[in-house]
Order: structure tokens, then sequence, then C-alpha cells
């Protein structure tokens, strides 16, 4: 990987002793990497208001006129009402109580010192290495075992299970970094264990708790693999799941095809754009230790 | 006395939840495909004990040693894709540049979309008729290099590694930049006044204090690659001939398509150890804890 990129550096160092880089090499660059980055999606959402002839004719102007017949047959094929309400409920769900679960476990960790505190940590970090593929199979029968097959809050459980070591993870760093005298005040206050929780250490780790509720949220709006293996109700999918095999169904009518993946992107591109900052912390976060 | 007895309780309370979950979703299956691979059952009838017989068959099947290649084939175009790409427009969007939040929103753009999306997106892309790729080459009078991409085996693995790439290398760009906001302008300011050039000051003080981000960014991803499933399993689902198959997908077809339960959770158990010994083993080579 070095010997191409040292090569090209290389030949760029040379150059910058007779010629110093120009900033509009630089910006050149950037545009080209700009444009590999997003001309897909703006591909995908513009051809989506096309017709099937002006697509086969004219991929790559604006069109000619705008064409919903694409998103009323993808929103009625796809069933994209039922696939919204799905995953909206699996998504906010899970999140709400990996968080909640997560935070209180955190605040055990970070904050006691017990016997088995430091190898009760370290198992739940194991989690991390975990590859979830290695899990399809056994789960899917765990889940059939315990009759949990489609239903509608079958992926809420391997979602809370597979998320609570990075969640862990994040919320233990943060909260042990308070100061000790805030609890002894605060016990001095009369205050019990779990109001202390509630009312201090919660509201202290609000940045963390923002970055892992984002995470959880994002992973579990993405999240196909379980979803493919325990749910296979036209009623209970989830929208990845459900644009799979929409895309499956109707491989040629691309018009469609577009319209359904378009829907499915503004909610998480305005989610994204809203809160940028918040979800590149939070997953640049995620990546570093998961 | 009592105090102490409360805090016990409190303390147990508190982590059994998490503990209970974790334990029954995440950690008894993986226990549960150690037991399974012993066994051979079609998922409904009585399991019979075969011993290691799903493992010699395993390790007697090309296709098996085939999605491993191709698993490998992943690793490495997300190391040596992935990174330095990442690094060099990391490299040149660390200076005084207009624009830089736009190049930096646009970039991690990929990163936040569904795996799906990003499959289905690119599958229309490399479509042989009207694929955005090839009606680019028709346009450019470069008819004879449209192929089809991802329904000829000789290209269908690099279309798809093109799309792995593709998919995150916005997360390393944000991950780099961050590293290199750290780094002290005075240190890059004194090279500078001492004559270096733009590229000695790059490869002889950035790149080395930036170093043990690049370690974290190389093993993050391999471990990330190792995960690859949903976009092969949405773009080819291992086709054509099986040249874009990886281990993951041959355990799913064979476990799901041909109802092998036992060979399938014998597949698994080899995913669950290729994986940590990899990890483990490249961690300790780059010096770090796996940890």
């Amino acid at each position: 990987m070095q010997s191409t990129y040292e090569k090209l550096e290389q030949q760029k160092g040379a150059l910058r002793k007779k010629f110093p880089i120009k900033k509009p090499v630089i910006y050149f660059i950037l545009i080209i990497f700009a444009i590999v980055n997003a001309y897909p999606i703006i591909w995908m959402v513009i051809n989506s208001f096309k017709s099937e002839q002006e697509f086969a004719t004219n991929q790559f102007g604006l069109p000619q006129e705008l064409v919903f017949e694409n998103y009323i047959s993808a929103w009625n094929t796809a069933n994209l009402g039922t696939l919204f309400t799905n995953s909206i409920f699996i998504c906010l769900t899970a999140t709400f109580l990996t968080v909640l679960i997560g935070a209180f476990t955190s605040y055990f960790l970070s904050r006691f010192t017990f016997k088995l505190n430091k190898v009760v940590y370290t198992f739940f970090i194991f989690g991390m290495l975990i590859p979830i593929h290695a899990t399809l199979v056994p789960m899917f029968i765990l889940m059939r075992n315990l009759g949990l097959l489609n239903t509608p809050v079958t992926l809420i459980f391997p979602y809370i299970a597979f998320h609570l070591p990075i969640t862990i993870f994040i919320l233990t760093s943060f909260m042990k970094a308070f100061p000790k005298d805030i609890e002894e005040s605060a016990i001095m206050d009369g205050c019990g264990i779990f109001r202390i929780f509630w009312s201090i250490i919660l509201p202290m780790s609000r940045p963390a708790l923002a970055t892992v509720i984002i995470l959880n949220f994002i992973y579990n709006w993405n999240e196909f693999s379980f979803a493919l293996v325990l749910i296979n109700d036209p009623n209970l999918q989830t929208l990845p799941l459900g644009l799979a095999s929409f895309a499956g169904q109707f491989t040629t009518n691309y018009g469609a095809q577009m319209a359904g993946l378009t829907m499915s992107l503004i909610p998480i591109i305005a989610f994204y754009l809203l809160l940028e900052k918040e979800i590149v912390k939070g997953m640049t976060a995620g990546a570093v230790k998961g | 006395m009592h105090a102490a007895r409360n805090r016990t309780i409190a303390i147990t309370v508190g982590i059994l939840p998490a503990l209970i979950i974790y334990l029954i979703f995440a950690i008894l299956p993986i226990l549960q495909s150690f037991y399974y691979s012993f066994m051979e059952w079609d998922g409904f009838s009585d399991m019979r004990y075969v011993g290691l017989a799903n493992f010699i068959e395993l390790f007697q099947d090309p296709l098996f040693w085939n999605s491993m290649k191709n698993n490998i084939y992943v690793v490495l175009a997300s190391v040596l894709g992935q990174v330095p790409i990442a690094l060099f427009i990391a490299l040149l969007l660390n200076r005084k540049i207009k624009g830089l939040k736009i190049f930096r929103t646009i970039g991690f753009l990929p990163v936040v979309l569904s795996t799906v999306v990003i499959s289905i997106t690119w599958s229309l892309i490399y479509n042989s008729e009207n694929g955005l790729i090839n009606e680019l080459l028709r346009t450019a009078g470069l008819d004879f290099l449209a192929q089809n991409w991802l329904g000829d085996s000789n290209w269908s693995m690099i279309a798809v590694l093109v799309t792995v790439i593709w998919q995150f290398v916005g997360l390393y760009l944000i991950i780099f930049l961050a590293a290199l906001q750290n780094v002290p302008e005075e240190v890059l300011e004194a090279a500078k006044m001492d004559g270096a050039s733009e590229w000695k000051t790059t490869w002889s003080i950035t790149i080395p204090m930036i170093w043990d981000t690049i370690i974290v960014a190389v093993i993050l991803c391999i471990s990330g690659s190792l995960k690859t499933f949903d976009l092969i399993y949405v773009m080819t689902n291992g086709g054509p001939a099986h040249s874009t198959d990886v281990m993951a997908l041959y355990m799913f077809n064979e476990t799901f398509s041909k109802l092998q339960y036992g060979y399938g959770s014998a597949v698994s158990v080899i995913i669950f150890f290729f994986s940590l010994i990899l990890i483990y083993t490249v961690t300790k080579l780059l010096g770090r804890k796996m940890l």
C-alpha cells in the first residue's frame, strides 16, 4: 500500500521543488474525490424522477419533467409504509433499552470498586470482537427454540446484546473521568445509589449519551444480517430487508428501485445533515473501539 | 454492614440486566455453535453426533477455501485501498482550504448510509445495459470497455471490492483528519522555517506523529472487512460461479439453502476463530493490545 502511495507522494514531492503544488491542483483532486463520493447517490436520486424511456436515453441530464410514477409504484409494491413503521419501532425500542441498560451498567463499572469489576468489564468489551456472522446460524436456532422467530420484538434482543459492548465502552470511559467527590458530597446530603445515578451521573453524561444514542440508532437502522435470518414475514420486515427483497423482485424496474431507495435515504440524510457533528463523533468513536 | 450489603445488592441489580441479555443473545450462540458443529442436523429431525466429520468435509471443500480466499481479498482491498486514499485526501484537506466543511460532509456521507442501499445503488451503477459505468464508457466512445461487471466472474470481485472501498473511505478520512488536527502547528512551522519542503515535512514529521492512528485504522479496517456479508449478499449473493463468495455467505447458503445446520455451525466456528486469530496476530504484530 505504501509503495503506490509513496510513489505518488514522491512524484509530487519532486514536482514541488520545481513548481510548488498550487491550490488549484489540490482543489481539483478534492473535487474529483467529492464527485466520486456523492455522484452515485445524486445519479440515483435524479434518475428516480425519470420515465423508463428517458432513463434509457438521457441518463446524465436533469429529468425533462418530473415523473412520480416510480414513487407511487415503489411505495405500493415495496410496502414502504409498513417497512418504515417497523424500522422506527425496532430502532427506537432497541436504542432506548440498550442505552438505559448500558448506562446503568456503566455507572456501576465506572464508579464502584468491587471484586469482579475488571472481569465483567473485559467480558463486555470482548463482545466487540465477536464476528456477528459467526452467530447467524446459532442465533436462528436459539430464536426458534425460544419461539421468537418472526415476532415484532425479535430483532430487539440481538440488537441490544451486540451493541451493549460499544455502549458500555463509551459510557464507562466517560463516567470514569468524573471526580470522586461528586458522590461523596451527594452521600453527605443523603442521596442513595440510584438517586446519584439518576440525578447526578446521568445528566453529567449527556454528551456521551448523545454519542451512544446516535450510534445505536444508526447501527440498528441499517442492520441487515439478523433481520435477514430471523424475519421472513413481509409485515415484520425492516427497511433494509424490505428494500433488498424489493430490489430482488423488481430487477428490471430501475425507476421504482431508485425511487424506493431515495425515499429510504431521505430520513437518514436529513438526520445526518442536521446532526453531522454528533454523528461523526459517534461513529468514529464507535469505530475506533468497534 | 447493612450499607455494604445494600451496595452489593445494588451492584448486582445494576449489572444483571445487561449481563443476562448479553450472555443469552451474544455469548450463548457462540457456545451453541461449538456444540452443533459436531452434529449432523437438518434443523428438524433428531441430531446425530458425527464428531469432526463436518470439519473434515469443510476443509475438503474447495468452495470453502475459495470463500476464504475472497475474504482475504476483501481485507487486502480495504487495507490497501481505504487507508491510503483516506490518508492522501486527509493530508490534502489539512490546510487552509475553502469548503473544508463541505468536503468533510460529502466524504463521510457513504458511511452513514445502509449497506443495503449502497449495494442496490451500486448494482444499478454496474448494470450491464443501463448502468452508469457502461453509459459513461459509451458516451466517451469506449464501448469496447463496457462489461457485465457483476455478471462476469472475471470482473465481479473487482467490482465488489470497488464498492467496499468506496463505502468506508470516509470513516478513515475523518479519523485521520482528527489526528492531523492534533499535530501541533509550531512543529510544522519550525520545519518550514528550516526550509523543509511540504513533502518532506509530511513524510518525516506529520506521518510519524499520526502513526498510532494509522495503525488503529489498519486494525479497524481488517476487523471491519471480516464482517463483509450484507454488501455481497445483496450485490451478487456470491456469484457468478462463486467468484464473490465469502465465508459468511458460504455459511449462510450451506445452512439455509441446504438445511445443514450442523455443517453451517462448523463454518461459524471457523469464522469465529479465523477472525479472532487474524485480529490477534495483527494487533500483536503492530504492537497493540487486542482489548
